[in-house]
């Protein structure tokens, strides 16, 4: 393997990586605050991404990519927000509610990628960032927009970080996820915290889609892939901090590229899925997990 | 009826369809500090719990400062075995509406938040008083209170020791600005010289004129800290004693369980 070949490989892994780290983190905010399973992540992804195509059509150039994306976390935010008063918080107090939350949450996922097919059609569709530089690395040179990608990613993810440790609201947000009844000793508004989890989770999402769907084409189902992914990367990496899904993203990306090159794109799950029920078996907590769960 | 801070009348509660205490009454006047005692497993962190708004009660009235903090009314029994009839139910008393309103519940070997510093714990607690005079002072309090804590400020709760994670739990309640402080039993299973400096801790909070209600197993340090004692026992109260008539702990004992043979 020529050495340009494999950082070409490498750089596309760690592109891969940080799309699958915005997503996983999402998932994981949900999972450690919420104590339930979001199986409407990808469903977040796939209308993100045609929010922001809807708006790129009227807004064009580099300039309107931006604000197409920028109006697509917004909006998911607030999608997020509102959906958990109506999809989680009736069912807090109920003993079987991580039961009842795969159910609704798989309702929700159906809802968004029906109502997707509802109002853009099931014809596939592509975000056209209008970003056609390209950078040397080495010899190798790489699309502007995967570089971006992986730039925004990770800047989001430091925010995120950031919000999480140092601000108020992300503290109480922790505190609420790691002992409720504290919390609520304390005079948060839990279901508040709550929503904010899940409107995080869902701008996390949004971004990811308007990235997927500027590299890739989507159409209404194309959320399923993601959803597989990151639940890979939580299952590998543990959820024990903020930071193990991120690592656990970038080593799932790169082994995706590394199979996609040698075995082919089609065997490239299978060792994903080999990978991830390696670690079930020797680590069920994750990678760089341990056995609390915490945010 | 000005001089009650809290007053509980005929109010019963528990975990359906177990009913856990029953026609409670109980009144705490203005800068009184005020103990209960009674056997474990009779139903007096349920009770607290239940004002502290984490549980619903069933019946009666909780009161603080004049305001009613529950619902009007008798909780419904659940009306169908099929259907999710929770889902419906709203919530008879809200813990957020009861730490607004100044009365502050310190649980119970509080774990607090194992994966937060220290530091981090006390930089949200002031959030219940936001707006509210009084901070700065309490924080002051807090440090000459516990310094053991700036000490451990970079360390998370669950590599704390008990009597430390005690001292963060009521630093957070202190920071909270109370009306009304309850402390569910501060001293379980420390150390004794850590429960020496705990009381000593809470005696200077019922000293700078923080209202208390001190739930505690040792009665040397109940009788010597409070206005008045309240005995708890089988889920009800079954007398009051006011200080000129502080027992000690063989006459409680005889109160509560009969003499011995």
């Amino acid at each position: 393997m020529a050495i340009d070949t494999f950082i070409f490989v490498l750089i596309s892994g760690i592109v891969l990586g940080g799309l699958y780290a915005l997503m996983a983190v999402g998932l994981s905010v949900v999972w450690t605050t919420l104590d339930v399973f979001n199986f409407a992540h990808g469903a977040f992804v796939a209308l993100g991404a045609y929010v922001a195509w809807q708006i790129s059509q009227s807004a064009p150039g580099p300039a309107g990519f931006a604000l197409a994306a920028a109006l697509s976390v917004a909006f998911m935010f607030a999608f997020g927000f509102c959906l958990h008063f109506g999809i989680i918080k009736p069912f807090e107090r109920s003993p079987n509610i991580v039961l009842l939350a795969v159910i609704t949450t798989l309702a929700a996922s159906s809802i968004i990628e029906n109502g997707i097919q509802l109002v853009w059609g099931p014809r596939e569709k592509q975000i056209d960032p209008n970003i056609d530089m390209r950078v040397d690395f080495g010899g190798v040179a790489i699309a502007g927009i995967d570089l971006l990608s992986l730039a925004v990613a990770l800047l989001a993810l430091a925010g995120l970080a950031v919000f999480l440790r140092r601000s108020a609201t992300g503290r109480a947000m922790r505190a609420a996820a790691q002992n409720r009844e504290a919390a609520e000793l304390m005079g948060f508004n839990v279901a508040f915290l709550f929503a904010i989890a899940f409107g995080i989770a869902a701008a996390t999402a949004a971004l990811a889609g308007v990235f997927i769907g500027s590299l890739r084409f989507i159409n209404p189902s194309f959320g399923a892939d993601p959803l597989m992914k990151s639940l890979i990367v939580v299952i590998f990496g543990g959820v024990a901090q903020f930071t193990s899904p991120i690592y656990a993203a970038f080593i799932i990306g790169i082994v995706e590229a590394f199979s996609i090159y040698f075995l082919g794109l089609y065997w490239a799950p299978a060792v994903l899925f080999a990978l991830m029920i390696a670690v079930l078996m020797i680590k069920p907590e994750g990678l760089f997990g341990n056995r609390q769960k915490t945010l | 009826m000005t001089g009650e801070l809290l007053q509980l009348s005929s109010l019963s509660g528990g975990y359906p369809p177990v009913s856990v205490f029953r026609n409670v009454d109980l009144t705490i006047g203005k800068g009184e500090a005020v103990g209960l005692f009674g056997p474990n497993g009779h139903g007096k962190t349920t009770l607290l719990k239940t004002v502290a708004g984490l549980i619903d009660p069933w019946d009666g009235e909780i009161r603080f400062d004049g305001r009613r903090l529950n619902a009007e009314g008798v909780m419904a029994a659940r009306i169908s075995k099929h259907l999710n009839y929770d889902l419906f139910r709203r919530r008879r008393i809200q813990a957020r509406d009861v730490v607004r309103a100044g009365l502050i519940y310190v649980m119970q070997g509080n774990l607090l938040f194992p994966e937060m510093t220290v530091d981090e714990v006390l930089h949200i607690a002031p959030s219940a008083s936001r707006g509210r005079s009084g901070v700065s002072e309490m924080q002051s309090l807090v440090r000459d209170l516990f310094p053991r804590l700036r000490e451990r400020r970079h360390s998370k709760i669950r590599y704390l020791s008990g009597g430390e994670r005690q001292m963060v739990s009521i630093a957070v309640g202190l920071l909270a600005l109370p009306r009304l402080l309850i402390l569910d039993e501060p001293t379980l299973g420390l150390s004794p010289k850590l429960r020496l400096e705990l009381s000593e801790a809470i005696a200077r909070i019922r000293d700078a004129q923080v209202p208390l209600l001190v739930v505690d197993q040792n009665v040397e340090f109940l009788t010597s800290l409070v206005d008045r004692l309240y005995l708890f026992d089988h889920g009800s109260i079954t007398s009051e004693i006011d200080k000129a008539h502080m027992p000690s702990h063989d006459e409680i004992m005889t109160m509560l369980f009969g003499s011995a043979p």
